[in-house]
């Protein structure tokens, strides 16, 4: 296999369930379903999706902790089934939520605990811990029991758990997962340095803006399989470089405004939309001066009640290419 | 009038269903069966080999009192753990802020523990009949069937004030399971009480359902009203007192919660 | 090389210890349950008509119990709590095998099981005035290494159990009383029916579990004893060379179905 950290081929993953005692009823789910994808060296590469797209299951196959029912996986140029010992000496992973940590147990113990785990030396750990945790912005606090923390602070101490044994890849699902804003800009700031130093990320999020503004490379997920996969730009070009252009107007205007807009041609969308008294109206165009000129008059004779005029984000993307799946 | 006697009834149940289904709704069958029968039966015959290496040939008392034993799972751990568990889902708080009256809601929580407890008895006499031999022949069924009733319920009376304390204490529960291993002691189910040290029988005529399961045995080896009408007498004034401290713990509780928030922060 | 393990021993211990805060389970577990045990075993044995109670069975047997049910509880609770907490699946994903951190763990519960038999021999000892001379203290003890040996194994095979799911797990807690009845802590396992007997054979505490009666009774250290500690022995190797097998093939089934993360 070439330079690849991730390298995989055709993963599926079917979860068999059973129910019941007497009559076992079985029902097979499909998690994901013929995904391929390669990450390369140094690369900060980010699955989307929504809520049970198979973020996590991709994950955990990626990261030895489940079998694909069928496909290949090779992480460092070591295959998953083989060499599964081997890769879990070089890889790191973290799961969103609070789960993962003993409660009981010290910041400094629950770490000492998994260095234990990944076979450090105990002056190597004594240091490790020292600069994780002042990277994950945690001293100070190494002797307070975990249960105590914050969420925003588990998920930090997660990530330096992930990275005692300084792994060359790193697995981070939902990282930023129920953490308040000023918590998840810290964790990103620390995923920044993490590629700074070289590391290959593979992170998984809901949240877009996190999304365009860490990876490098983007694959959107939706029902186990992969409906979009490139950089965040390229994305966007991807459903036309266009213009996001906003517009709360009340119902009286809402009507004239229509009747103009549907004679141009050049709108790739528009959407009416009402909250209270105000309609807004989202409108994608490739042309936005040919609009802003439109409103003018609106503008002038003050019955515009808002206007926004933005370049798309990844929302905007993600939306599109999860609707243009539903349709 | 009878409105609020028809909603208090209707709640009543709903409560009864409710608890005892979110109790034992996520076990398995076969989780329900070991902790229900399984246990009982092991522990039942390692006290039977106990009993047949000392000398005891006949193991029918050892079988008897663990029968009756049975309803002391559902009305004392299952109670206990029905009322604390509902801290543990953190229903709790919005069971004490509904306007539900306090009675039915409480109570509510007993019924079905109730009937588990004696329908488990009524299952596991046969197969004692099975397999023991027990000799039912002599039997005042209808007596035994109302003692075993009144077993299942005094139990609970119990199980109240454990419940109570669990919601208090985080070792409640522990409390309660270590009062549940006493049992094989202190109420006369391997042997007679009257062979307890002089402390121990004090602290055993106490208790709910010693005289009950005293009053069974008699019932089942065929004695009439007469002869145990003063050990169920006995047994119901125990029963009723432990049920109305129940109440009264946790009414208390309950009050002095809203004063310290003492049962949210566990 | 031993030094590392060592190190991931003493953290294991550690871990285990701080994660059970000292509470009442560990009072009644070890201490508790089986002095009501033996409670009733003596109140059995007047009810009888004897004189005095047999100390070995119904004293140290308790302890032996208090052990036994102490190393199932302690076993499961950990497994449960790690898959509760999440951190089992961080342990799966690391170098460390999973067997080898489950052998640890084992290894300290078994140890841990020597406070109740402790308790109960100086129960025996102080209270009831078990009569020391007689003694055959050798013999007492190989036999005693052999049981926390057997009990280890057999805590490191119920583990495969415990990590596989949920529900095989459950049935780790319904063999606790079964084992305790058919290896014949509290009384000669001679008193079982023949077929009862025949079945704890396969259980290799049971055959230690003789050798240290008939030593505590005096027995000195003849072919007989030397065949039950054989029998111990190797009863307790082949419960590790199924372990180990089972090891990978729990490995396995579980990446398989995700049962991991299950809660």
């Amino acid at each position: 296999m070439g330079s690849f950290a991730i390298e995989t081929r055709s993963l599926s993953k079917t979860f068999v369930t059973k129910r019941g005692f007497w009559r076992r009823k079985t029902k097979s789910t499909l998690a994901v379903e013929d995904i391929s994808f390669n990450v390369n060296q140094g690369e900060l590469f980010g699955i989307l999706g929504p809520n049970g797209a198979g973020k996590t299951t991709t994950v955990k196959m990626l990261s030895t902790l489940l079998l694909p029912t069928s496909g290949s996986i090779s992480i460092l140029g070591l295959d998953i089934l083989k060499n599964t010992l081997e890769i879990r000496k070089r890889i790191g992973f973290t799961f969103g939520g609070a789960r993962g940590l003993y409660g009981r147990l010290s910041a400094r113990d629950n770490l000492r605990y998994f260095a234990e785990l990944y076979g450090l030396a105990p002056e190597i750990t004594r240091k490790r811990i020292v600069e994780l945790l002042e990277m994950v912005g945690l001293t100070g606090r190494e002797e307070d029991r975990v249960e105590t923390f914050s969420s925003g602070m588990q998920q930090r101490l997660h990530l330096a758990r992930a990275l005692l044994h300084n792994p060359e890849l790193i697995f981070l699902d939902e990282p930023t997962v129920g953490i308040d804003p000023v918590g998840a800009r810290e964790l990103r700031a620390a995923i920044k340095t993490l590629i700074a130093r070289g590391k290959t990320i593979l992170l998984t999020t809901h949240y877009m803006a996190e999304a365009e503004e860490l990876c490098d490379r983007i694959a959107i997920v939706n029902k186990g399989n992969i409906v979009a996969m490139d950089t965040p730009s390229s994305l966007k070009v991807r459903i036309g470089r266009e213009t996001v252009i906003e517009v709360d107007v009340d119902q009286q205007n809402l009507e004239s405004l229509k009747i103009q807009l549907v004679k141009l041609d050049h709108l790739s969308k528009v959407e009416y939309s009402a909250e209270k008294l105000i309609n807004r109206i989202s409108i994608h165009t490739s042309e936005p001066e040919n609009i802003l000129r439109l409103l003018g008059p609106f503008l002038q004779a003050k019955s515009i009640q808002g206007l926004e005029v933005r370049n798309q984000t990844m929302e905007d993307v993600y939306v599109a290419i999860i609707q243009g799946e539903k349709k | 009038m009878i409105k609020s006697v028809i909603r208090i009834v209707r709640l009543y149940f709903f409560q009864a269903w409710f608890s005892y289904r979110a109790l034992f709704a996520w076990s398995t069958p076969f989780n329900y069966f070991a902790s229900k029968m399984g246990f009982p039966f092991f522990s039942m015959l390692m006290f039977i080999f106990m009993g047949k290496y000392v000398g005891l040939n006949d193991p029918i008392y050892i079988v008897i009192g663990n029968i009756l034993l049975l309803p002391s799972l559902n009305g004392v751990s299952g109670m206990s753990m029905t009322i604390g568990g509902e801290k543990q889902f953190g229903a709790l708080s919005y069971l004490l802020g509904s306007p539900a009256p306090r009675a039915p809601l409480f109570m509510g929580r007993a019924f079905f523990h109730i009937l588990d407890g004696f329908i488990t008895v009524l299952v596991a006499l046969p197969l004692a009949i099975l397999i023991f031999h027990l000799d039912m022949s002599q039997t005042n069924f209808l007596l035994v069937g109302f003692c075993i009733l009144l077993i299942s319920v005094t139990a609970t009376g119990m199980g109240f004030i454990m419940g109570t304390v669990t919601l208090v204490s985080r070792d409640g529960w522990m409390i309660t399971s270590t009062l549940q291993i006493a049992f094989y002691v202190v109420i006369g189910v391997n042997f007679p009480v009257d062979l307890l040290p002089p402390v121990l029988r004090a602290f055993s005529s106490s208790l709910p359902m010693t005289r009950g399961i005293q009053a069974a045995r008699l019932a089942l080896a065929g004695a009439g009203w007469s002869e145990i009408a003063p050990l169920v007498l006995g047994e119901i004034l125990i029963g009723a007192i432990y049920i109305l401290i129940g109440y009264a713990t946790f009414r208390f509780t309950e009050r002095a919660s809203m004063k310290s928030g003492m049962l949210d922060n566990l | 090389m031993i030094l590392d393990q060592l190190r991931l021993v003493s953290r294991q211990v550690n871990v285990q210890l701080r994660m059970r805060t000292f509470n009442w389970y560990t009072v009644a577990l070890f201490f508790l349950q089986p002095a009501v045990f033996s409670a009733v075993g003596m109140i059995l044995s007047r009810a009888a008509g004897n004189q005095a109670p047999d100390l070995v069975y119904t004293v140290i047997g308790g302890g032996i119990m208090g052990m036994w049910s102490g190393l199932v509880f302690s076993s499961t609770y950990d497994i449960r709590s790690d898959r509760r907490e999440g951190t089992l699946e961080l342990i799966v994903g690391s170098p460390t095998s999973l067997r080898k951190v489950e052998a640890i763990r084992t290894f300290s519960n078994v140890m841990a099981g020597l406070v109740s038999l402790l308790a109960a021999f100086l129960a025996a000892v102080f209270i009831f005035k078990y009569p020391l001379q007689q003694v055959n203290v050798p013999g007492v003890l190989i036999s005693l290494i052999l049981l926390l040996f057997g009990l280890w194994s057999l805590g490191v095979f119920l583990a495969n159990f415990l990590v596989w799911s949920r529900l095989s797990g459950s049935l780790v807690d319904f063999l606790e009383l079964p084992v305790a009845v058919l290896c014949g802590f509290m009384y000669p396992i001679q008193i079982l029916p023949n077929w009862m007997q025949g079945i704890s054979a396969i259980f290799p505490i049971r055959w230690a579990l003789q050798a240290m009666q008939a030593s505590l009774q005096g027995s000195e250290i003849n072919g007989i004893i030397w065949q039950k500690w054989g029998l111990a022995l190797a009863i307790s190797l082949v419960f590790w060379s199924i372990s180990l097998w089972l090891d990978r093939k729990v490995h396995n089934m579980i990446r398989l179905t995700g049962e991991l993360s299950s809660i």
